[in-house]
């Protein structure tokens, strides 16, 4: 150890005054929270992009090739372009919640996260950068099956106003899950509990295979009760301009499940609810 | 402290005492309470050391100064910021090497440095010349770009004290920094924070190693049970327990006096 202590050389090492000054500290502190988490999942992506598209695509597959055969037409759209932009909502969905609860367990259990904790980051500071990790990973799941899915099947966009907002804002809802999940969580089994018990018959059951007009009572009641029947919903109008709830309701549902999951968050954030001891 | 980072130009706030701990009690959700009303100051630039056995308070006293345990009463001020009230500013003026390896198995050496840097609001250049410098110090150049589960645990540890000093932090923690290293890496160790004590570095060591705390540190405290049992120099320890040395005046504290090594040189046939 040659010994260079933080005194030496200190002053040559120091960027001009101005240079400094053309990025807040806070803004570097943001910018690196969140280049952490889109780092992680990037340096897996044959799991954390690769595996989610794959998937998404044998869904298309088995739905709309071998049972698209069967069902023809649902609502005057051919099955397959019915079916989706519901997967392009659950990709973006699941994305989001697994990277965020897989990231923030992961970190707590190796202990890397006391790095970030330890920094001057503030609660809202550090609940964003989170939350935005897995929102990018799902809009990039979700933006290449479009992509995919457009030179496969003409698919329409019919309320572009109405489809952005909806996607980032089921983007956001599942990456402040995700989040408030993995920080909840205190072993692996908690984050898969959540993924398998609740989230995955949530989605399945909310519409994305089917149109909920097809099923019979007292089903067709009880998916009006599944928030995720509304996502659905709404991405679909912004799609195909079809739909089968209030979209203006839905927006509004969605827009205030939205902000109450995140204020809780942050209130669980702010007291360091099983982050600080 | 001509050196210390500190972000957008402000400054540390000039303060007679780099760390003050007043009354600090912490209790845990379980009902356990840690730290009983402890009280420590630390000047600027000293070498204080913590000692104890296990389970004494020492790491949860780190904790409430760094933000990762919540303290349930009293004062905690780094440089003259309250730890909770100005954490952001407290924070900045602290390095934690903590006793658990706890790097991210995701990152390469250079980023965990790199990122460190970059939670303290450390702008890139500065952070790509930092890094540099010490990776270089800490004979680590050849693994910069080796993800951080593949180095053994030497390399480790030298990460976390190379990554604990990366913002220039005029308050460096140690917790039990030497603990499972080899001989070498120790008396290394040992020569690297010495010398960044004397370029002005404050510094807060826990260890279980009494020669350790001799070695290095001007003052030491003792802790026991939550509380601070005596602190004072080596010397002056060894006098306020009327035994010979320090590492008898531990046994005291522990109420292990039979352990002494004199003792057991008496007794040997």
């Amino acid at each position: 150890m040659s010994g260079a202590g933080p005194a030496s050389q200190s002053d040559s090492l120091r960027a001009p005054r101005s240079e400094r000054l053309s990025m807040s500290a806070a803004q570097i502190r943001f910018m690196t929270l969140w280049r952490r988490e889109v780092n992680r999942f990037m340096k897996i992506k044959k799991q954390t992009i690769g595996a989610p598209l794959l998937e998404t695509f044998l869904y298309i597959s088995v739905f709309g090739a071998a049972l698209g055969s069967r069902i023809k037409e649902l609502h005057g759209f051919e099955y397959v372009v019915f079916v989706i932009p519901g997967l392009i909502m659950m990709a973006w969905a699941t994305n989001s919640f697994a990277n965020n609860s897989s990231s923030i367990l992961q970190q707590k259990f190796q202990g890397a996260i006391h790095d970030q904790l330890s920094s001057p980051a503030s609660p809202l500071e550090l609940l964003l950068a989170f939350s935005l990790g897995g929102f990018v990973r799902g809009l990039l799941v979700a933006a290449l099956t479009f992509t995919v899915a457009s030179f496969l099947v003409d698919l329409p966009v019919e309320n572009i106003l109405v489809l952005i907002p909806a996607l980032f804002l089921v983007g956001f809802f599942f990456s402040q899950l995700g989040v408030l999940i993995g920080v909840r969580a205190e072993q692996f089994d908690d984050v898969a509990i959540a993924q398998t018990f609740v989230l995955t018959p949530l989605i399945f059951l909310g519409g994305v295979f089917y149109s909920a007009a097809l099923l019979p009572e007292p089903f067709q009641t009880l998916t009006k009760f599944d928030p995720v029947y509304y996502m659905i919903g709404l991405v679909r109008y912004g799609f195909l301009g079809y739909s089968e709830s209030s979209v203006g309701l839905s927006l509004l549902f969605l827009t205030a499940a939205t902000v109450v999951l995140t204020a809780l968050n942050l209130r669980l954030f702010s007291k360091g609810y099983r982050l600080r001891s | 402290m001509d050196d210390y980072f500190a972000p957008d130009g402000s400054e540390a706030v000039a303060s007679d005492k780099a760390l003050h701990i007043e009354n600090l009690v912490k209790c845990y959700p379980t009902g356990v309470e840690a730290l009983r009303g402890v009280s420590i100051d630390i000047k600027p630039g000293e070498f204080f050391g913590l000692l104890g056995p296990n389970g004494a308070g020492k790491s949860t006293l780190i904790h409430c100064t760094t933000g990762l345990a919540q303290p349930t009463s009293g004062t905690i001020r780094v440089f003259g910021h309250d730890a909770i009230g100005d954490y952001a500013e407290a924070r900045q003026a602290v390095g934690l090497a903590p006793q658990e390896v706890n790097l991210d198995w995701f990152l390469t050496a250079e980023e965990t440095l790199d990122y460190h840097a970059g939670y303290f609001g450390m702008p890139k250049r500065e952070r790509r010349e930092r890094v540099k410098e010490l990776l270089e110090t800490f004979s680590l150049t050849a693994k910069r770009d080796e993800r951080t589960r593949t180095l053994s645990g030497g390399m480790k540890r030298r990460l976390i004290l190379a990554r604990a000093l990366m913002h220039r932090p005029p308050l460096l923690i140690l917790d039990e920094p030497t603990a499972g290293v080899d001989i070498e890496l120790r008396l290394e160790l040992w020569h690297y924070v010495r010398r960044i004590n004397q370029e002005g570095t404050t510094i807060l060591l826990t260890t279980h190693y009494l020669e350790e705390a001799e070695q290095l540190c001007d003052r030491i405290a003792f802790i026991a049970e939550g509380q601070i049992a005596a602190q004072g120099s080596s010397d002056s320890l060894a006098d306020s327990y009327g035994v010979a040395n320090l590492e008898d005046a531990y046994l005291a504290l522990v109420g292990r006096k039979e352990l002494s090594r004199s003792r057991v040189e008496e007794l040997a046939p």
